[in-house]
């Protein structure tokens, strides 16, 4: 741990979190006092790929969507891992190889898993 | 270690076991391999050699080591004990491996050295039983206890990260070791928000072993839960989470132990009356035993609040978690096994005394020793817990914690009296299956047997 941290050493972070915000901030608030504003009511109906919307959102849909949601999640953080072996991967030799190995082998036992517990097959 | 990398690895062959159509094969293997983890982890005691692996973060020294050995026992038993729950079950594979996934988690919090492995073993240990305690998935009770339980414990896990980053901040070090080397270090220097992460750490632990006032979610979590879920969550996860608490508290805070004696004498004080009060008025039988887990948890806690002064602490927490969880498991197979037709309340006891004359005497010796009464093992538990607490300013605790143990006896003794002196409904015998059998004789023996000759298994934890 370096000590010779001061807050300063942040400032970088602070200016590129000021310019980040910055932009949306000012691109939303410019366009909404620049534009033109015609309300029709088709303009302010929930635009769904042209088709016309009609009931409520809050309808219960197959639990199998949730799943997909979730493998997804459980995948996405495995390469999440992948990335700092990556750039370390001189440094870490061998033992890196194997401990990366290692656990993408248990990723796979749970892959397997959920293939074989049919997770993903979507018609009975 | 090798009882962890065991447990694991019987974890992941669980998963396997439908798939490889090993399913029949999946209890003997288990408990093999449970055996086998009991075993190597004797082994590595006897040998009395411990190193720290994966960066100094995980080392099964001794006091883990006698920890993971009463999982492992209570583990054992309780496997046995569940099997004809799970048995019928199309679904025992996943619900085999998320039971010994929890132990993997309560056997690294027995271990860590490193507020890390403290978190994945919290976190290990906690998730797999969010989904344990909604698997009656047609039952609304197990659904809303598994959602109190998921949102509540999510929520005590916040409490800890938080916790753990201040310590972070104030001492720059994840290590237990060094953060003790930092307090002793700065004495009275240290920053204030270091206690309020202290006191963080310290509400999520309370949380984690349900000590009043973060209780609330232990009695509809108890009841709702299927009952050898139930049985597994006051044994195996408490002494876990004990181990832990006491591991943190004593290496890691033990140098500012006056920041955080106060609090803890408090939460003892609070959890003592409240349990043992709300207790008292229950007619559920799970829902009680939930109340008698916190006023257990109350007791063990009280080690913790007299650590440091010598190593009787620890053998007075090792017997306690070991008569509690043994204890534990006779009642909750008992219970399991009367409430099979849905009847929770204390009338389902109406008559055992002769319906299963074997069944009600095992339920008496497991009440007894809960309640603390003399020649078993409750007794000695609360006995040598008193021993420690006398060295300490915390006499007025030992006076409150005597006077609600008495209250403790009163609900302790409904069963008692159900069983035997009131007039069953029904006259045809319950049936208990010949494993459950087994293993409530077992307990109940070990119960007598710990109460019987105290000292020799007080010696055995002796460092």
């Amino acid at each position: 741990m370096g000590s010779t941290n001061t807050p300063t050493d942040y400032l970088p972070i602070v200016l590129m979190f000021i310019v980040a915000l910055g932009f949306v901030v000012t691109t939303m608030v410019a366009s909404h006092m620049l534009g033109p504003k015609r309300k029709t009511k088709i303009k302010l109906d929930s635009f769904e790929c042209g088709i016309e919307s009609h009931g409520n959102a809050r309808l219960p849909f197959s639990i199998k969507y949730f799943l997909v949601a979730i493998l997804f999640v459980l995948f996405d953080v495995e390469v999440i891992f992948m990335y700092p072996w990556a750039v370390n991967y001189k440094e870490l030799g061998i033992v890196g190889v194997i401990e990366v190995f290692s656990f993408i082998a248990l990723l796979l036992v749970g892959f397997y898993y959920m293939l074989a517990k049919k997770a993903v097959q979507w018609e009975d | 270690m090798k009882g962890l990398l065991i447990v694991s690895g019987l974890g992941i062959l669980a998963m396997m076991a439908e798939i490889f159509k090993f399913k029949k094969l999946l209890f003997p293997l288990v408990l093999l391999g449970i055996l086998g983890a009991y075993v190597a982890n004797f082994m590595e005691w006897n040998s009395g050699f411990s190193i720290a692996v994966f960066d100094n973060m995980i080392a099964f020294d001794k006091v883990a080591l006698a920890f993971s050995g009463v999982i492992l026992a209570t583990a054992f038993f309780w496997f046995i004990m569940a099997n004809d729950y799970f048995e019928d079950m199309p679904t025992v594979v996943d619900h085999f491996s998320l039971v010994l996934f929890a132990l993997t988690g309560a056997l690294m919090l027995t271990a860590f050295k490193n507020m890390t492995t403290l978190f994945l073993g919290i976190e290990i240990m906690s998730i797999p039983l969010y989904v344990l305690a909604a698997s009656k998935k047609k039952d609304v009770k197990s659904n809303e206890a598994g959602f109190k339980y998921l949102i509540m414990g999510s929520f005590a896990s916040g409490f800890l990260l938080f916790g753990i980053a201040l310590v972070y901040g104030a001492t720059g070090s994840f290590d237990l070791m060094e953060i003790r080397a930092k307090i002793s270090e700065m004495g009275s220097g240290m920053p204030s928000f270091f206690y309020a992460g202290i006191i963080m750490m310290l509400i999520a632990m309370l949380f984690k072993v349900s000590a009043a006032p973060f209780h609330f979610w232990a009695p509809d979590v108890y009841q709702g839960s299927p009952t050898v879920i139930t049985a597994l969550m006051s044994t195996v996860v408490k002494t876990a989470a004990f181990a832990a608490i006491l591991r943190l508290f004593m290496i890691a805070f033990g140098g500012v132990s006056e920041s955080w004696s106060m609090v803890l004498a408090s939460v003892i004080a609070l959890s003592l009356v409240i349990a043992n009060f709300s207790a008292a008025v229950q007619t559920n039988v799970k829902r009680t035993l939930a109340f008698s887990s916190i006023s257990h948890a109350a007791f063990m806690l009280m080690v913790v609040l007299a650590n440091l002064r010598s190593n009787a602490t620890l053998d007075a927490l090792l017997y306690y978690s070991l008569a509690y969880s043994i204890g534990s498991i006779a009642a909750f197979g008992i219970i399991y096994n009367v409430t099979k037709n849905g009847d929770e309340t204390f009338d389902s006891f109406n008559g055992l005394g002769k319906r299963n004359p074997l069944m009600a005497a095992c339920m008496v010796v497991a009440m007894l020793s809960l309640a603390g009464i003399p020649i078993t093992a409750g007794f000695f538990a609360k006995y040598f817990v008193f021993t420690t607490m006398i060295g300490t300013g915390y006499k007025w605790l030992l006076i409150l914690a005597i006077l609600t143990s008495a209250v403790g006896v009163y609900y302790y003794f409904k069963v008692i009296i159900a069983m035997y002196f009131k007039q069953a409904t029904t006259e045809e015998p319950v049936t208990i299956e010949l494993s459950q059998k087994v293993v409530m004789i077992l307990t109940t023996l070990f119960t007598l047997a710990l109460g019987a000759v105290p000292g020799f298994v007080a010696e055995m934890f002796k460092f």
